[in-house]
């Protein structure tokens, strides 16, 4: 199979994020998943340098190596091929017992520290809008060693200050004083880890293991540190950039297109050039 | 024959004004759908959600005027349709409460009442503004008398046996009915779910109440055959119906998968309240399950069926492309 990388033509944004995601995961490692991409991007990882990792889905699945792709973690095609089928009281007793090493979460906003929000923009008490609200999105994010936030990248999502706390990262509240302080501190004997990336639509960025403060990692082609820094509200690091986002190999593309995702039902075809 | 069997319409009775409810399955999955419609249609209100996680069930019954409280942590369509539109609504209207709890406090607030326990201990969600005081919806609308609703949203705690430091105490999930949406169930109330059984055993046994509506109803013998494949027993169960096709447009293992198309179409149209009435009343208002199925058409429908060797649907067209 053809591991050279692509040519920039040949793949999308939803390819680049789908691998650079993958990559994040590491063999033999338990891997929380919620619905869409990082389901793609697990399967894939799955496919390729991660054979033993152990998937799990949310809605009760436990070791899952579904042959078809599934459209949402409660999906009949989760469970073909696994370990076991079961519901959530497992899938989050799991979780809390601490054997997950890594989760794949999404978020409508992000600040410098890795709080995320999914449950409304605006004052929570008069809502501009209400979102989806927490979902797993906290659990997943208290429980696993560490997370991979993966985000559309708007200068308004990318934070100083998020609406509301939904899913805890580096500096937290105390509550019920509202106090800052770090996560480690709070998480006391259950704590385990934390955000370790966010994948946007512009780069891969990563968290400081002292400060907790986030910095830009990677550059998705096209995209220069400065222009990246502009499209964040909170002032970026940029001073440890490694260079540029590794796009997706042809082995990749094939097994997302091909092989897991022939129906694009979340990761669409690049139309050739012309068409 | 036991006397366990009921109606569509008789079982839509059991759930009162003011009733507080819950279901099984999970997003966009076994909801039972059929039951939910018949409510609309008997024009129930003041219904207090307590639910795992929601869905287009919570999307129609809060369309619809049905609810006045919503505790729990997600609503959506999933890939059809990426938040709920009508509670969305609602919420910025202030016309309906929503308590915000994360979704293992919501599963671990009904195990614990399914123990009989009053309140559940984890550790998740710390630091979050889940637990923000000033956001007790239920305890800002003075709800909190301690019977039904707990007298706290959360109690901060230290761990008093090992040292293990913050703990957060959530209590128990008490509700009045609960409405599971199955595969099978026999005669006497034993239920087997096929595939993820989500948080039903749970929320079963959790509520007062506990009305199944199966996609067909089974000889007790034939379930308890195999008892070790049943997942709830018969006595935790008070009412069963048919319903075959109940669940759409929410998916059931190995019966059929989740109508995309009927999903995206709803939360395309019901972004406003004149959008939810004209939806209503041309899929619910008028219509009992057999009219609607009829409505559905049989094309739809066997595109929708599962392949019985894989459980899942092979025909119809589930990407974006």
């Amino acid at each position: 199979m053809d591991k050279a990388f692509a040519n920039p033509e040949e793949y999308g944004l939803a390819d680049l994020l789908c691998c650079a995601a993958s990559r994040e995961v590491q063999d033999h490692e338990v891997v929380f998943a919620g619905t869409g991409l990082p389901m793609v991007a697990i399967m894939l990882a799955q496919k390729t340098h991660a054979p033993s990792l152990k998937l799990i889905f949310e809605a009760g699945t436990l070791d899952g190596r579904p042959p078809e792709l599934p459209t949402s973690v409660g999906d009949a095609r989760c469970e073909m091929g696994a370990s076991r089928s079961s519901g959530l009281h497992d899938a989050f007793s799991i979780a809390q017992r601490g054997y997950v090493d890594l989760g794949f979460l999404g978020g409508a906003e992000v600040d410098q520290y890795g709080n995320v929000n999914t449950t409304c923009i605006g004052d929570y008490l008069a809502p501009e809008l209400r979102l989806t609200g927490s979902g797993g999105n906290p659990d997943i994010n208290s429980f696993a060693k560490r997370t991979v936030f993966i985000m559309v990248h708007e200068k308004r999502r990318f934070t100083e200050k998020v609406s509301y706390i939904t899913s805890p990262g580096w500096q937290v509240k105390k509550w019920p004083g509202g106090e800052t302080v770090p996560r480690r501190e709070l998480y006391g004997a259950a704590y385990r880890g934390g955000p370790s990336a966010v994948i946007s639509t512009a780069g891969v960025f990563r968290f400081d293991e002292e400060t907790g403060r986030i910095y830009l990692d990677t550059c998705h082609a096209g995209n220069t540190p400065e222009q990246i820094r502009e499209m964040c509200q909170f002032d970026l690091d940029i001073s440890r950039v490694s260079g540029e986002t590794l796009p997706p190999t042809r082995e990749e593309l094939h097994l997302i297109h091909n092989v897991l995702d022939p129906d694009q039902i979340f990761i669409p075809k690049v139309k050739p050039k012309g068409s | 024959m036991s006397g366990k069997r009921i109606t569509l319409q008789q079982a839509a009775e059991i759930v009162k004004d003011g009733s507080s409810l819950t279901f099984s399955g999970f997003t966009i999955w076994r909801r039972p759908f059929a039951l939910v419609f018949e409510l609309i249609r008997q024009g129930r209100k003041g219904l207090h959600l307590i639910e795992v996680n929601g869905g287009p069930q919570t999307e129609f019954l809060v369309g619809a005027g049905c609810v006045d409280i919503w505790e729990s942590c997600w609503v959506g369509h999933e890939l059809y349709g990426k938040y709920g539109a009508n509670l969305s609504r609602k919420v910025g209207r202030g016309e309906i409460i929503v308590e915000d709890y994360s979704h293992a406090e919501m599963l671990f607030r009904f195990t614990a009442a399914a123990c009989g326990a009053p309140y559940a201990v984890t550790q998740t969600s710390l630091g979050t503004d889940i637990h923000n005081p000033d956001f007790d919806m239920l305890g800002r609308a003075g709800l909190r008398d301690g019977k039904r609703v707990a007298k706290h949203k959360y109690v901060f705690t230290e761990d008093p046996f090992f040292g293990a430091g913050s703990q957060v105490l959530v209590p128990a999930a008490k509700v009045d009915v609960a409405i599971l949406c199955v595969q099978q169930v026999g005669e006497e109330g034993t239920v087997r779910v096929n595939g993820q059984f989500y948080s039903d055993p749970e929320v079963a046994r959790a509520a007062d109440i506990t009305i199944v509506m199966a996609e067909e109803i089974v000889p007790e013998e034939y379930l308890r055959r195999d008892a070790d494949r049943n997942s709830i027993a018969s006595f935790e169960v008070d009412y069963i119906l048919e319903c075959p096709f109940g669940a759409h447009p929410t998916g059931m293992f190995g019966r059929y998968d989740v109508d995309g198309g009927f999903l995206k179409d709803f939360y395309a149209k019901t972004r406003t309240q004149e959008g939810f009435d004209d939806f209503a009343k041309e899929w619910i208002h008028g219509h009992d399950h057999m009219s609607y199925l009829e409505k559905l058409g049989w094309p739809r429908m066997l595109d929708l069926k599962a392949n019985t060797a894989l459980n899942y649907s092979t025909g119809g067209k589930r990407g974006q492309s």
